[in-house]
């Protein structure tokens, strides 16, 4: 459904990502695992062309990406593609990033009715829904300042599956919250792996990784050093780079 | 006998009474709304002036950019006082000039004749025997576009800072969401710019009414004007002869200048915490609830 062929993307003369090729059929749940630094997170940016790569391709739903050279680089030549990609491939960010000027209700029901035009009291309706299914019903009048980490980052899921996207891509969902939230977003996004949606997760969280993932790909300094089933790549694991890698982060034991 | 009638019989609390509200005094009274009316129809002006000059500095658009700058910067760098000196009467010769090229084509003689600029009377605006109100109206809409241009170039670059500094991510996140650029702005860019306006505009509004008495210098019948006209002493040939009052006048415009700006400020709190409340991003907070 989502195929990311040999994608290069530099910053000046930062080589992040060096030819990566992934593909992601529909109900597949890929974890991208690396150090900080190793462009998982900028691999994720590119799938829904929030960073632009200079090279490869971007095919969703047999829909290949078209390119335009512009004078700042290679750009997409149809903007209406874009939206239509975007739309089709909600986003979870690390930091949250809910729409701070809103409650949390109008969070979830903004985009559905201004980007997909849906009725309003119809989008209202399901977001009450998401909301009481991530567990925070009793939060839809409230500021986002005025809520946790971890029931920021439930709303900004539910405002991802509010779009009844095709895929869903988290960016270290849980990176910036303590353990204890941490776990309340692990249940949700467990949850929705067990609906069997189709994601694709950046995370440090090796646990969530191997209890969430059917597939794991291990980034290292832009490349691909080694992928395949969870039990493949954390209990029969190869490469000596992602050995250190496991140790590193007490996944090994 | 009626309570005013011959003011030389009567003293104290009445020939006080009666004194305030004799007829030009009703007119200083009436002159206090025309700093409300400029206030009213200014401060509106000024913010769209300013959201049009904060959106061409932000235009994709080369030439519409250089034009918010050039704007901007150009009204910034010269002192208030003397663009309201310049623009009232570049506005008015540009506007008669106009008027002279329209209605008297027959008139071949040069406008500009050593120190004088002379138009046909037809083309004087207003016509020569206008009423007074027309006068003094012509005069105040060109004080109000002074205004405009110079507090507008000020919003401008208020509302240019505040827009820059909602956080990338906030309209990242829209696009994301399939937002286009246009409803990015409309729906996230703009509302939660105000949050970050709200202190310069605030501030910006208190210089305004500080500089309303610029109305004066400009040839508008204004407060100060009626301040220095009551205040000036008064001879016996005068129905109610006085020393030099105008530091008693200058004192009551003080007081009210200091009212309205006391009241401007309660409101501006009151709207700050009621934005702050709800708009600024946790992230912002964080640091600052750390540091207590």
């Amino acid at each position: 459904m989502i195929e990311l062929r040999d994608i290069h993307k530099a910053y000046g003369h930062i080589e992040v990502l060096k030819g990566i090729s992934l593909t992601a059929r529909r109900g597949d749940v890929i974890a991208l695992i690396g150090s900080s630094g190793s462009g998982k997170s900028t691999l994720l940016r590119c799938a829904n062309l929030l960073e632009i790569p200079q090279r490869g391709d971007i095919v969703f739903n047999g829909d290949t990406v078209r390119w335009a050279n512009k004078l700042k680089g290679r750009q997409p030549a149809d903007k209406n593609q874009v939206r239509r990609m975007r739309t089709n491939l909600s986003m979870v960010f690390q930091q949250f990033n809910l729409w701070a000027h809103m409650t949390v209700l109008q969070n979830v029901t903004e985009a559905p009715v201004s980007v997909l035009k849906k009725d309003p009291q119809l989008a209202e309706q399901q977001g009450r829904e998401l909301l009481e299914k991530v567990g925070i019903g009793d939060k839809c009048d409230q500021y986002p300042s005025q809520l946790s980490g971890g029931q920021q980052q439930r709303a900004a899921i539910a405002r991802a599956l509010a779009m009844e996207p095709a895929a869903m891509l988290f960016d270290e969902p849980t990176s910036a919250l303590d353990p204890e939230l941490e776990a309340e977003v692990v249940k949700v996004i467990k949850t929705l792996a067990a609906e069997g949606r189709t994601m694709l997760i950046v995370t440090h969280d090796m646990k969530m990784a191997f209890d969430v993932a059917n597939h794991v790909i291990f980034l290292h300094d832009g490349v691909i050093v080694e992928q395949g089933t969870p039990e493949h790549v954390f209990q029969q694991t190869q490469s000596e780079r992602l050995q250190q890698f496991l140790h590193a982060t007490g996944t090994i034991g | 006998m009626e309570f005013c009638a011959d003011p030389s019989l009567i003293s104290g609390w009445r020939w006080l009474a009666c004194y305030l509200t004799t007829p030009k005094h009703q007119l200083f009274y009436l002159s206090f709304l025309t700093v409300f009316a400029l206030l009213a129809i200014t401060a509106p002006v000024v913010l769209l002036m300013g959201f049009a000059g904060a959106v061409a500095r932000l235009s994709s658009f080369a030439p519409l950019r250089w034009l918010g700058t050039i704007y901007t910067s150009m009204v910034r760098g010269v002192p208030d006082v003397i663009f309201f000196l310049f623009v009232p009467i570049a506005l008015d010769q540009l506007v008669e000039l106009t008027r002279h090229k329209i209605k008297c084509p027959q008139v071949t003689d040069a406008v500009y004749r050593g120190n004088e600029f002379i138009v046909c009377s037809e083309a004087k605006m207003p016509l020569q025997d206008a009423a007074a109100w027309v006068h003094q109206g012509w005069g105040f809409v060109l004080a109000v576009i002074a205004f405009s241009i110079v507090f507008g170039a000020f919003a401008a670059n208020t509302l240019f800072g505040a827009l820059n500094a909602v956080p990338e991510k906030q309209l990242e996140t829209a696009r994301a969401f399939g937002f286009t650029e246009r409803q990015t702005f409309r729906k996230i860019h703009v509302p939660q710019m105000w949050t970050y306006a709200l202190p310069g505009l605030s501030n910006l509004w208190m210089i305004l009414i500080k500089a309303t008495p610029l109305l004066f210098l400009l040839g508008i019948e204004d407060i100060v004007y009626w301040a220095r006209e009551l205040g000036g002493s008064k001879t016996g040939y005068f129905a109610y002869p006085h020393p030099d009052w105008r530091l008693w006048y200058f004192l009551g415009l003080l007081v009210f200048y200091l009212l309205l700006t006391w009241l401007s400020g309660k409101v501006f709190d009151r709207l700050n915490q009621r934005f702050n409340r709800q708009n600024i991003d946790q992230q912002v907070l964080k640091p600052i609830e750390a540091g207590r």
